[in-house]
């Protein structure tokens, strides 16, 4: 008993002193005052009854600050330790020593006089200042935790006492403040005797007889308390109690059928615990087997594309004089180079979501520019596979909105493209984005539905599609080329946005997605628009469209008709001729957008501007389109803001911002100093650029980078392309550098990174180093040419 | 979920196992000894509740003995006495601070000085009324120069111990080097003066910090001058600088007997403390004289099965007062310790049915004798160790709180002392700075 005992006080100092010790973890952690500190704990204490001290090693540990006032002065928290002369906290040993239970004995409590143990943790306080954290636990609170059989053993007694023999919890049949003077005050033993007894009971567990104060002979049963350095756990009955021969066979049986029962218990408990067991090792066999799936298809896909792009080579090697192979060639390549792209890009994203590193950095940014992105993404991919694509916006309210750009693209772009990917040719994807109203009024709520007409989801895998390394096994599916990924990243970073996802589908009919986010609004505010006042004729036979098209005309201050196909368009062309401009879908039924076009301008000749408006890539439209009389050409979803810069070209209102455009495009004569050690990738650059018209100048590394900043006159260059691992100095430090030259022209010189670090924490990184922007390795020429164009741009204005 | 209705499950049968064995314990017979000391017990002798006694004794088995004798009429309730830090300072603040606790004791260790305390009037006002007659606690059987009552007449605390000063001599040395115990302020003289030939390094002894060394000395002569001396006493309670003149006497009596060098002033310096420290050097057989109070004296009889010189050449001694005049020394008499009751202990009639218990001259004689202290009862039944005591005559016994000094002015008298036994001051600069002595 007295055994077990020990067990259950030595679980308890160890549970308290652990408790101490994570209250002085956080403390060290945070460098906090000692306030601040004694804050922290005050908050963090749950128990009543419990209170901390904290007693400064300046002046001993004499004096400190308490959780609780004092009972006697509310309001006071200061702590004296003057007066407890029987502590004796050996300051220099609790700071110095890491023993498993640093504990005091019992003492009187200064701040409300009651009789404690404290549990002690040196910490470190702010400004280099050393104290003792301690934990006081009033001794009655401790002694509850004990549990002892008083009923049947009912003159039975325990008493824990430290090496001194000073009680830390004194049974009640123990008496005098010290187990020893207690010994000593009922049997007189002889000096030699006391010490022989105080030397076995501090070595090991024994028992011995003693007299109690009332004449009995007790039986003392000892035993060293493991947890800490000096306390010992003593329980003491009377001879007389123990000498009983009566066996209460009730009482045997009621242990027995308690112990049968505690088995069963123990039984049921063990074959749960191994079915449970049995469950987690087969769901481990399964992520193992999906994991090495994985692999073998990942092996399989990457060296697919891999194969393409060597073969390719080696065919291209072989016939370069014939172009025209070389061309097929290098568009072969080029198509499973950017595949074998996407591919390692969801490998690595997938590798910072499962390592939980994903993280968001917002910006401001444009939702329009956003949508426009989507389009021109997916028109390649529309047009390739012929799908009817419609994408279909609501007003936006608000254009520039706060979030991680690069993120919410990639949600967008893996839903549209796996929607393009999974729908077979004559069939149909449907976008719907719209802005609704957020949850507060500096948030928006942005709902991007994707609807299609291809092959559809089973039940099973929509139940499993959102986790990695899972891809429906259907033959239709292996035809199309995937990783297994894109999902289960797009649900991640949903998550993060703490957005909703939700999916409908069947098989063979099609799948529709539903993405919500709120996004808040940006500061930035939407350009103020004249509104301009003029009677728009729109036909278009998307009933939803028609009405959304409206509705955003009307916000710019046109009046707008509808005509629902190009018959109808004609025919009110002819009935009214007051139309300021025409604006016409390009792929109506009966009547295309084109052929509407030349009826009207058989009718009303050539000053009414007409606008042609198509989901797709219209580049192969355009000439017969102005062949036709089209003025102007604008892909679809039809932004308020897009929209209006469009008529007022059409219309020749104002400054031309597509012209504007058009000549910052022109990007030959620029000459841009780029940083970058690989020679292969500096030839690539370079030669790209050339193509461009645009002269470089090379730096191998970011140090000559600075050099050649340092050193150019003004005007020299007009921009830098910055690698970002280089040796010498990395792109960072060289931009950091750069921005601190005394010359302002070099200190203000544009800085776009150019670099394999392709994480949003990356670009982040950059902008943060002073950059102005951030294009991800392999380079896309568009992108670079874009950067170019908007440097330009911004360096004119 | 599932988890964690199994634990429960678990625990309800354990907590199941643990309720039946508990209840199968055998039903012990419940019998309630009659009185042999007269007291009739007046609550439900089958009351269960604890009661907590606090003080500055680290142990006090006289108490505890009673408890055990309480037991016998109230079997049910837990008496525990609980040493406090810092109890009997002043400063401390810490009973009054337990009495506002969650935890607050139900009786408590009192001091005649208690008034002057900070939280005094804290203390006096959480304190029960020991007179009142619904108690039933009789008083009659302490000397009623010993209780002191509160301005509205109420007795807030009873004397427990009262104390005495004097010297603990060892009986054997005396018989040894047939010297005589002496009864005389010459005789002391010449007693140190043999022990001193005989080659004793100490032949008195004292513990010398603080105010202590001579005081069991020149104190009591000292009260004797001023006692029934109105004006004196007035002027020496009001701190006036020429009151110092009526310790005069007392110091010069302090300054003839360290003139004759029978104290060792660097050997009482090493006694750490006047209690433990004192006894054990005491029991070391090579002192003849040890000066000291009747706490200490209380500590004597345990202590002696602590010293190994004792034990192996045990000696008779004995206390007895300290002759400053020819007709020898006296017996002061003052308060050690008293008890309050907190009134609003949670058992505040079981506080106050063990107080009715203590308070008669059975239990509290039982308990000095156990202690070794001085009753405060009438019956004056001291242990044999403070037999030459009873030798004393009616005139040399000297009660503190009739004295009237107050415990400022005995301050003063008693710094003065000790400065004046170390050489810190002499007699006349000692007079002259009398209120103002620190």
């Amino acid at each position: 008993m007295t055994v077990a005992m020990e067990s259950v006080t030595t679980n308890y100092l160890l549970g308290e002193q652990e408790v101490c010790n994570s209250w002085a973890a956080y403390i060290n952690a945070n460098d906090m005052t000692a306030e601040e500190a004694i804050g922290f704990v005050r908050k963090s204490i749950s128990t009543s009854g419990i209170m901390a001290h904290i007693l400064f090693a300046e002046d001993g540990g004499l004096n400190g600050l308490s959780t609780a006032a004092r009972a006697s002065k509310p309001g006071d928290y200061s702590v004296s330790y003057g007066n407890v002369t029987a502590l004796n906290i050996d300051f220099g040993e609790v700071l110095a020593e890491s023993v498993t239970v640093n504990v005091t004995r019992a003492y009187t409590n200064p701040v409300n006089a009651i009789q404690s143990i404290a549990f002690c943790c040196p910490i470190a306080l702010k400004d280099d200042q050393t104290a003792i954290l301690l934990r006081i636990v009033p001794v009655s609170a401790f002694q509850k935790k004990w549990f002892f059989p008083t009923e049947e053993y009912k003159t039975a007694g325990i008493s824990l006492i430290d090496i001194a023999g000073d009680y830390i919890v004194q049974g009640y049949s123990f008496k005098n403040s010290n187990f020893y003077e207690f010994y000593q005050s009922y049997n007189s033993p002889t000096p030699d005797a006391l010490k022989d007894l105080k030397s076995s009971m501090a070595n090991a567990p024994g028992v011995f007889e003693l007299n109690n104060s009332m004449g009995q002979r007790c039986m003392i049963a000892h035993t060293r308390v493991n947890s800490t350095d000096d306390w010992i756990l003593v329980s003491m009955i009377p001879v007389a109690v123990l000498d009983r021969t009566v066996i209460s066979w009730t009482l045997v049986g009621i242990i027995t059928a308690g112990l049968l029962l505690l088995l069963v218990f123990n039984l049921i408990n063990l074959m749960s615990f191994n079915r449970q067991l049995k469950e987690a090792a087969a769901s481990a066999d399964r992520a193992n087997h999906a994991k090495t799936d994985f692999l073998s298809t990942m092996s399989h896909d990457i060296r697919t594309p891999m194969n393409a792009i060597i073969g390719l080579t080696a065919i291209a090697s072989k016939n370069v004089d014939d172009q025209a192979a070389v061309r097929d060639s290098l568009r072969k390549i080029n198509l499973a180079s950017n595949h074998l792209l996407t591919l390692i890009n969801d490998i690595l994203d997938i590798s910072k979501v499962e390592s939980g590193k994903l993280n968001l950095n917002p910006v401001t940014f444009s939702i329009v520019e956003c949508a426009e992105n989507l389009v021109n993404i997916a028109q390649p991919m529309v047009k390739e596979k012929d799908i009817d694509f419609n994408f279909r916006i609501n007003r936006f309210d608000h254009e520039y909105l706060y979030g991680d750009q690069l993120r919410l693209n990639q949600i967008y772009i893996n839903i549209l493209s796996n929607a393009v990917k999974y729908t077979g040719p004559g069939g149909q994807v449907c976008v719907d984005m719209r802005e609704e109203p957020g949850e507060t009024d500096k948030s928006v709520r942005l709902v991007y539905i994707v609807a299609d007409t291809g092959m559809g989801m089973t039940p099973e895998f929509m139940a499993r599609m959102y986790q990695p390394f899972s891809r429906q096994i259907d033959s239709r599916v292996n035809t199309v080329q995937g990783t297994g990924l894109g999902l289960a990243i797009t649900k991640q970073m949903i998550d993060l946005m703490h957005g909703t996802i939700d999916c409908q589908s069947e098989v063979g009919k099609g799948t529709t997605f539903t993405v919500t986010l709120e996004i808040p609004i940006a500061d930035r505010k939407d350009e103020e628009t004249a509104p301009l006042s003029i009677r728009v004729l729109l036909a278009d036979d998307d009933e939803i469209l028609l009405e959304t098209t409206k509705a955003t005309l009307q916000s710019i201050g046109a009046e707008a008709d509808i005509a629902h196909n190009g018959f109808e368009a004609v025919n009110m062309v002819s009935s009214r001729d007051d139309y300021d401009a025409i604006i016409l879908d390009c792929k109506m039924p009966d009547m295309d957008g084109i052929e509407a076009t030349r009826q009207i301008r058989s009718k009303v000749g050539k000053d009414v501007p007409i606008l042609l408006v198509s989901a797709y890539d219209w580049s192969d439209l355009e000439e017969t389109a102005k062949e036709a009389g089209v003025n102007g050409l604008i892909s679809k979803p039809l932004f308020r803001s897009t929209l209006y810069n469009k008529l007022r070209e059409i219309m020749g209102i104002g400054n031309d911002r597509a012209k504007q455009e058009d000549e910052t495009a022109d990007i030959s004569g620029m000459r841009i100093l780029v940083a970058e050690d690989n020679d292969v990738n500096w030839e690539i650059i370079s030669m790209l650029l050339q193509m461009q018209g645009v002269e470089t100048e090379r730096a191998e590394n970011g140090q000559l980078a600075v050099e050649r900043v340092a050193g150019a006159a003004k005007g020299a260059f007009n921009l830098v392309f910055m690698d970002i691992q280089m040796p010498v100095m990395n792109g960072i430090e060289a931009t950091k550098a750069i921005r601190a030259l005394p010359d302002p022209w070099a200190s203000h010189i544009p800085i776009i990174a150019m670099t394999a670090d392709a994480f949003s924490e990356n670009v982040a990184e950059c902008l943060a180093a002073g950059m102005n922007g951030h294009i991800a390795k392999p380079v896309d020429m568009k992108l670079v040419l874009k950067e170019i164009k908007r440097i330009k741009e911004e360096t004119k204005s | 979920m599932k988890n964690r209705r199994w634990k429960l499950a678990l625990g309800a049968a354990v907590l199941a196992l643990v309720l039946s064995v508990t209840a199968c314990g055998d039903k012990e017979e419940k019998t309630v000894q009659k009185s042999s000391t007269g007291f009739v017990p007046k609550l439900d002798t089958q009351t269960a509740c604890s009661l907590t006694v606090v003080g500055h004794y680290s142990n006090f088995e006289a108490l505890e003995a009673e408890f055990n004798s309480f037991a016998k009429y109230y079997p049910n309730v837990q008496l525990k006495y609980i040493y406090m830090d810092g109890y009997s300072k002043a400063s401390s603040g810490i009973l009054s601070t337990a009495l506002a606790s969650t935890e607050a004791p139900d009786i408590f260790f009192t001091y005649p000085w208690m008034s002057d305390w900070p939280d005094g009037a804290a203390i006096a006002a959480a304190s029960e009324n020991l007179s009142d007659p619904a108690l039933g606690i009789d008083l009659s059987c302490i000397r009623p120069n010993l209780l002191t009552k509160d301005s509205a007449g109420n007795i807030l605390s009873v004397p427990i111990y009262t104390t005495t000063y004097g010297m603990l001599v060892n009986e054997d040395l005396f018989a040894k080097e047939g010297v005589a115990v002496p009864q005389t302020y010459a005789q002391l003289l010449d007693a140190c003066e043999a022990f001193k030939k005989a080659g004793y390094a100490n032949p008195i002894m004292g513990y010398n910090k603080g105010s202590d060394l001579l005081y069991p000395l020149f104190y009591p002569y000292f009260c004797a001058q001023v006692q029934g001396n109105e004006t004196a006493l007035k002027e020496m309670n009001e701190l006036k600088p020429e009151a110092g003149q009526y310790m005069r006497s007392a110091l010069e009596l302090a300054h003839d007997f360290m003139s004759h060098g029978y104290i060792n002033l660097d050997n009482c310096n090493e006694l750490k403390d006047n209690y433990e420290a004192v006894i054990l050097r005491f029991f070391e057989g090579d002192v003849p004289m040890m000066l000291a109070s009747g706490n200490t004296v209380s500590g004597t009889e345990k202590r002696e099965a602590k010293s190994q010189p004792f034990t192996s050449h045990p000696f008779k001694y004995s206390f007895h007062p300290v002759p400053s005049t020819e007709t020898g020394g006296y017996f002061i008499n003052a308060v050690s310790i008293g008890f309050g009751v907190n009134k609003s202990s949670k058992n505040l009639a079981m506080a106050n049915e063990f107080m009715r218990f203590l308070i008669s001259a059975n239990e509290l004689n039982t308990m000095a004798k156990a202690k070794r202290m001085v009753t405060p009862c009438i019956d004056m039944s001291l242990d044999s160790v403070y037999a030459p005591f009873r030798r004393l005559s009616a005139q040399q016994f000297i009660n503190t709180l009739e004295l009237g000094l107050s415990d400022a002015a005995a301050s003063q008298v008693n710094k003065a002392g000790w400065q004046v036994s170390n050489g810190l001051l002499t007699v006349d600069e000692a007079v002259a700075a009398y209120g103002s002595i620190q």
